[in-house]
């Protein structure tokens, strides 16, 4: 935690200016079979400011966080600004005017656990799972947590102060079978310092248990038959459907590059059945995993419904789009560390629930595919996308199957929607996400289970 | 800041001083320079100063590790103190070590300082030549930074190197449209020692952008079929990391290698090998000190296809009880073969140019499934159109086997040197 108030620093600015205070916090601790491979702490703190000249932008940062690192940062960015305008003379007109002010500290108010609590619970966890099972050929159990604490001041006269924690625990199963290594992951947690999410390392026993069954039918699974297949996301591969595949065609740069949502405001993209919303901060009653109240350009931060009822409705701006395109900023503007420069990133991307059970779902389909758990994804300005499936089962005859072995799934996100024809009314939030985009950043991703056609890979 | 290697200095005595048995420091000063351009222009000027302290301990054989960006006194001794106590918190661990001494030395490879003019010449000149030779390109974002690193590492054994490094980097990712149809994105990116060539005929990205330019015109492949694929040197990279990953700590450590007890054996087809040179004059973006604090070497990997090292680190290696290698991987270099591109393709009955392979990350085994992006379809021995909608699955430790060509061609990125690798046997499917 720092002690710079930079709120005396305003009178600094000269032109358009955010100025801000970050600093990230991270543990780390890793078993690898018992072996404790990493064991660390660290942080990054420091001071950025970001100057506006005519349509060019300046950006400094320094590790110090002083009043002289203030005047310099400052100092250096408009000099940059003024660099690149002296060279560029765009002669674009001023920024959308938008002021907010918030404080959002969700750090916990239980005692903090100290790097050898933290030990022993993972230390715990992970002998649990090498007593319970003792057929793993290896296990990971891990604990990642990160803490962003971020102050900003804006010339437009936003301030804001929040402390956005995260806390998850990773277990990594491996089995062997016939000399073949088959390996299934599982994240736990998500936002809240450490303390707010884990009791005690039996809180997670029921999940690792079903993670382990999972495994041993995966280490028995199939291949899956290639091709065009109508097939169950649940609700994590459709959280990371709603990011991947529309969330970043619908990032207004993105548009604005030529993506193919471009042009296509107030078409149908999806069946009626598709509501998508990139949440702020508050799902109903529900803190998002990543709330955010005022991005880092001091817009206040706004829900931003992109499909509703398979109608595409709008994207996700900064202020710069926002003045591009001729409408309001939504607050999507984030930077990941000190030294980064705010983009447009998603918060809490979300596909909506729907009425029909999973039960109901799964009975519908006579030959297809239940796609449980999500690794990577990667989409395109086509919308084309593709997601990892490390967990799934097939589907014959309504009935749940043999499983699956690791796989990919890929199609055409704005065809894809239209061949929803269910969906699920639960509704899961998947926490642990960190989306790439020149910087990572730590997203939301939720859904609930939606029975669509989908290209899936195997033999 | 005082003297940096006396700011390293006292955070290596600050951990001694905190009960240490052993201990090392790294200091790290980044400075960096970026020119962004967003959309076709220019839109941000990016200076960051950075200070990253790494401070490991080892005490009766437990060990911690904490990283902090501030260097004065106090936070030193705060951070010091800490390590003790994370250290404290751990398991003992006989496999925790640190570097035993090496002789004193500096490392320097290019320049001390950006010349910044020259960086937006030559982006304002890599602008203008793209909307002159391609007019449907979008250029979504490109960035062209110089980064200068000044690296101080000292451990208790006496180990002191100290490594001055300046590079540029070019990253660029864009698109294509053509009316209402759209291209899939495509991006690369390269290190140079100096600007003295245009950035267009740096890397591939000349050849990208003129492939982007084609590639809103795309079809899906009908149908599931066995052929073969050409991998470009820029999707390479991503079927090479399965490897580097499988012969690393991690996969080793667990046991969960495919490749733990293939040293010496042949694992690769012959015409396969690879050698990591992080301090090679080839190479312009590598490194001269491994993680663990040993002065880097280059090492071949594979030799006709042979495993010749894995890549462990001094962790790895105590653990597993296998040689620590002598590089800590990346900076890959692929020789070349004595196939010119043009007949590669020309082998080809039915199959595709992979260059960009989207999909999910290996298994533990090497199974593969992904789109392929950015492709064309490959008959009767010539590319017939750009590809969409299609995908590849396969097996990478049978595809590093199957190889059936190496082209004598090869891109330089900076950071790795790859040619075009032919591949036979791969689950091609489409629509």
């Amino acid at each position: 935690m720092y002690s710079l108030d930079i709120r005396e620093y305003a009178k600094l600015f000269t032109a358009y200016t955010e100025l801000r205070a970050q600093e990230n916090r991270n543990v780390r601790i890793t078993f690898v079979r018992g072996n404790n491979t990493h064991n660390s702490r660290s942080s990054t703190s420091g001071i950025s400011a970001r100057v506006y000249s005519n349509g060019s932008w300046g950006f400094a940062s320094n590790p110090e966080m002083t009043e002289n690192s203030v005047k310099l940062a400052i100092k250096a960015a408009t000099d940059n600004a003024t660099f690149l305008d002296s060279r560029e003379r765009k002669g674009k007109g001023p920024l959308p005017v938008a002021t907010a002010s918030s404080v959002n500290d969700y750090s916990t108010r239980k005692p903090r656990l100290g790097q050898k609590e933290l030990l022993e619970f993972a230390r715990e966890l992970d002998n649990h799972i090498a007593l319970k099972y003792p057929d793993l050929a290896s296990r990971i159990t891990g604990i990642n947590c990160l803490d962003m604490e971020k102050t900003l001041l804006t010339s437009d006269g936003s301030y804001s102060h929040s402390m956005v924690p995260r806390s998850i625990i990773y277990v990594v199963l491996s089995l062997v079978k016939d000399g073949v290594p088959t390996e299934l992951s599982d994240v736990y947690g998500g936002f809240g310092q450490f303390e707010d999410v884990f009791t005690s390392p039996s809180q997670l026993f029921d999940g690792i248990e079903t993670q382990y069954e999972h495994l041993v039918r995966k280490s028995q699974g199939v291949f899956p038959d290639a091709g065009l297949r109508t097939c169950v996301l649940d609700a994590e591969l459709a959280g990371i459907l709603a990011h991947e595949a529309i969330g970043h065609t619908t990032e207004a740069d993105i548009v604005m590059s030529g993506s193919v949502a471009a042009g296509k405001v107030g078409e149908e993209v999806a069946s009626p059945l598709v509501t998508l919303i990139d949440f702020a901060n508050l799902f109903g009653d529900e803190t998002c995993p990543v709330p955010i109240y005022v991005d880092d350009e001091g817009t206040k931060a706004e829900d931003a419904v992109i499909i509703e009822n398979g109608i595409l409705k709008g994207y996700m701006h900064n202020k710069e789009s926002a003045r591009h395109l001729g409408v309001l900023p939504t607050g999507n503007a984030r930077a990941y560390q000190f030294s980064d420069e705010p983009l447009i990133r998603m918060r809490n991307t979300a596909i909506l629930p729907g009425t029909d059970t999973l039960n109901d779902i799964i009975a519908s389909i006579d030959d297809g595919y239940y796609l449980i758990r999500p690794s990577n994804g990667q989409a395109d300005s086509t919308s084309e996308f593709m997601f990892g499936v490390t967990l799934g089962y097939e589907i014959k005859n309504g009935k749940i199957g043999k499983a699956i072995r690791d796989t990919t799934i890929s199609g055409v996100a704005f065809d894809m929607l239209k061949t929803v024809t269910m969906v699920s009314p639960d509704m899961k939030w998947l926490s642990s996400g960190m989306c790439g985009k020149k910087q990572p950043i730590p997203v939301g991703m939720g859904g609930p289970a939606i029975k669509c056609k989908v290209t899936i890979g195997g033999r | 800041m005082q003297d940096p290697k006396k700011v390293a200095q006292y955070g290596l005595d600050a951990l001694l001083e905190a009960g240490a048995d052993k201990a090392e420091c790294s200091l790290t000063l980044t400075d960096k320079h970026e020119l962004n351009v967003e959309l076709g222009e220019f839109a941000l000027m990016r200076t960051t100063f950075d200070t990253q302290v790494g401070l490991t301990a080892i005490r009766d054989n437990k060990k911690g590790s904490t990283s902090i960006n501030k260097s004065d006194n106090d936070s030193l001794d705060r951070a010091a103190a800490g390590v003790l106590d994370i250290a404290a918190a751990s398991s003992p661990d006989d496999a925790y070590d640190i570097a035993e001494a090496q002789p004193p030395a500096v490392f320097s490879s290019g320049s001390d300082s950006p010349d910044v003019d020259r960086m937006h010449s030559r982006m304002k000149e890599m602008l203008e030549s793209i909307k002159v030779r391609y007019p449907k390109l979008v250029l979504r974002e490109a960035y062209l930074d110089f980064t200068r690193t000044r690296n101080y590492f000292l451990n208790s054994n006496g180990v002191d190197f100290v490594t001055n490094k300046g590079v540029y980097t070019l990253v660029a990712m864009f698109s294509s449209r053509d009316g209402e149809k759209v291209s899939s994105f495509n991006y690369t990116a390269f290190s140079l020692r100096d600007l003295e060539r245009d950035l267009l005929s740096c890397g591939s990205l000349d050849m990208l952008m003129q492939q982007s330019t084609e590639q809103t015109n795309t079809r899906p492949l009908e149908g599931k079929f066995i052929g073969d694929i050409i991998i470009t040197p820029d999707c390479l990279g991503d079927m090479l990391h399965f490897l580097s990953y499988s012969i690393g700590d991690g996969p080793m450590i667990s046991g969960t290698s495919i490749y733990k007890d293939k040293l010496n054996e042949q694992i690769a087809s012959p015409l396969l090998t690879m050698h990591s040179r992080p301090v090679s004059d080839e190479i312009c973006n590598g490194y001269f000190v491994t993680p663990d604090g040993y002065a880097a070497q280059n090492s071949t990997i594979l030799q006709d296809g042979v495993l010749k090292t894995f890549l462990l680190s001094l962790y790895g290696s105590r653990k597993t009880g296998l040689d620590r290698a002598v590089t800590s991987g990346g900076a890959f270099v692929v020789d070349p073969g004595d196939t010119p591109f043009e007949e590669m393709v020309k082998s080809v009955k039915k199959g595709v140019l992979l260059a960009r392979f989207s999909g999910g990350s290996p298994s533990d085994n090497g199974d593969i499934s992904g789109v392929a992006k950015n492709s064309y379809l490959i008959e009767d021995g010539e590319i017939r159109y750009p590809i969409s909608e299609s995908m590849i699955s396969g097996n990478v430790a049978d595809m590093l086997i199957d190889v059936t060509a190496i082209s004598r061609e090869r891109v330089d990125y900076g950071f790795s040197i790859y040619p075009w690798v032919a591949v036979s046997g791969v689950t091609i499917s489409g629509k």
